[in-house]
């Protein structure tokens, strides 16, 4: 029995899990279960949205222990779910390590779509949260071009590196001045929902919703983990619209 | 008429759907759940308090995701994900830290706290199913192999 071997197997399955937005519980459920099947006792697991801890105790000689720093995460439910899969199958047949090493590695290698579609369908996601809460049909257009400008915008952030609290910020600005710009122009009416609308494309809500489960599933520290990051991507945006509401307003005394 | 915003809360799914990476027929599923969790807000409107409207709701969209999960074998993760996007307070916590930054402090306690009931509603919502489903699932007799 490779201790070393397993635990490489269970953090990078943890890690895969964590990094694609699963819950707390669920990467730590997955890791005593494989450890379980491969007889390597229940283990002992720790999971922030951050780190993983692991460490196995071995029959003879020192436990052992690892620390999986996650530090780039991006909701990926493909991934999600084919780890899922694999996870099981892992406890299921109990495959040689190797074996489970290159399914986690398939897993990896899934493809991603292309830039060209997410681009296509951004503009949905305003246009259609526009109309939901409410807004006309020419708030719902200006809503919808200005997701594709937002998903431009977060792209070009990424790839310099910039952090999330400036790509709140920087993409709470844009969808307020192009709001504010669309209303005064008599373009649009309702400034409010084009910029609700536009937002949801940053998720504050579903951070807070998640905050919220962790908590009553009793991942208490995940749980004020994830407040502190609503709170930081919540005050981001509120910064980033409240500049664009007040720099013109300050400039042309609207 | 207020029912178009089922329709419309299908379709603003979609493309997050393409942004997380899903394939297949799970888009059309997982963004029907945000339009069933909608309808059943809508529903419940007689109750008469939205934070009870948001609970009926996301109970009604969790049950969706649990039997979706052993329907098709795969996580409820991602039709919860895709799912809550209608229901969560986003407009709640845009409009409280808004207040919050022009000192108007009054109305930013008001929202704040309604924003966080909400999203306690929506968790409490989800827990409940999925203790639920845990339970069921252990009293089937697969307590070894859990769908989830």
């Amino acid at each position: 029995m490779e201790y070393e071997k397993l635990l490489d197997v269970v953090t990078e399955a943890g890690a895969l899990l964590l990094r694609s937005g699963a819950e707390i519980y669920r990467v730590e459920e997955s890791i005593m279960r494989i450890c379980e099947a491969y007889g390597a006792g229940p283990g002992d697991v720790f999971a922030i949205p951050s780190c993983i801890y692991v460490t196995l105790t071995r029959p003879q000689g020192a436990p052992l222990t690892r620390v999986k720093r996650i530090l780039d995460r991006e909701t990926n439910l493909d991934c999600v779910d084919r780890t899922n899969d694999v996870c099981r199958r892992i406890c299921r047949e109990k495959p040689p390590l190797d074996e489970a090493q290159r399914l986690l590695q398939e897993v990896k290698a899934r493809p991603d779509y292309s830039a060209a579609v997410k681009l296509a369908v951004s503009p949905m996601t305003g246009f259609f949260f526009c109309l939901f809460y409410g807004g006309g049909l020419s708030d719902a257009v200006w809503a919808g071009l200005c997701s594709v400008a937002l998903r431009l915008l977060l792209w070009g952030l990424e790839r310099l590196r910039v952090n999330s609290f400036f790509c709140n910020l920087l993409g709470g600005a844009l969808s307020g001045g192009v709001a504010m710009a669309a209303v005064s122009l008599g373009l649009a009416q309702n400034a409010d929902t084009i910029i609700i609308g536009v937002l949801m494309n940053l998720v504050p809500g579903i951070v807070i919703t998640t905050f919220m489960r962790d908590m009553m599933a009793g991942d208490v520290v995940a749980g004020l983990i994830r407040f502190c990051e609503s709170l930081l991507v919540a005050t981001a945006i509120a910064l980033g619209v409240g500049a664009a509401l007040m720099v013109p307003r300050l400039l042309f005394g609207v | 008429m207020e029912y178009l915003q089922c329709l419309y809360a299908f379709l603003a799914g979609i493309p997050f759907c393409v942004f997380f990476r899903v394939r297949g027929s799970s888009i059309f599923w997982m963004s029907l759940g945000g339009a069933i969790g909608w309808f059943f807000y809508l529903f419940s409107a007689p109750v008469g308090n939205d934070i009870l409207q948001f609970f009926i709701g996301t109970l009604a969209l969790a049950l969706y995701a649990e039997i979706m999960a052993r329907v098709r074998r795969a996580p409820a993760t991602g039709y919860l994900h895709v799912a809550l996007f209608p229901l969560v307070p986003g407009g709640g916590i845009y409009y409280t830290m808004e207040y919050c930054i022009a000192g108007d402090m009054d109305r930013f306690l008001e929202t704040g706290m309604h924003t966080l009931s909400t999203a306690g509603a929506l968790a409490l919502g989800i827990l409940v199913v999925s203790t639920l489903a845990r339970i069921f699932t252990l009293l089937a007799g697969e307590g070894g192999e859990r769908m989830r």
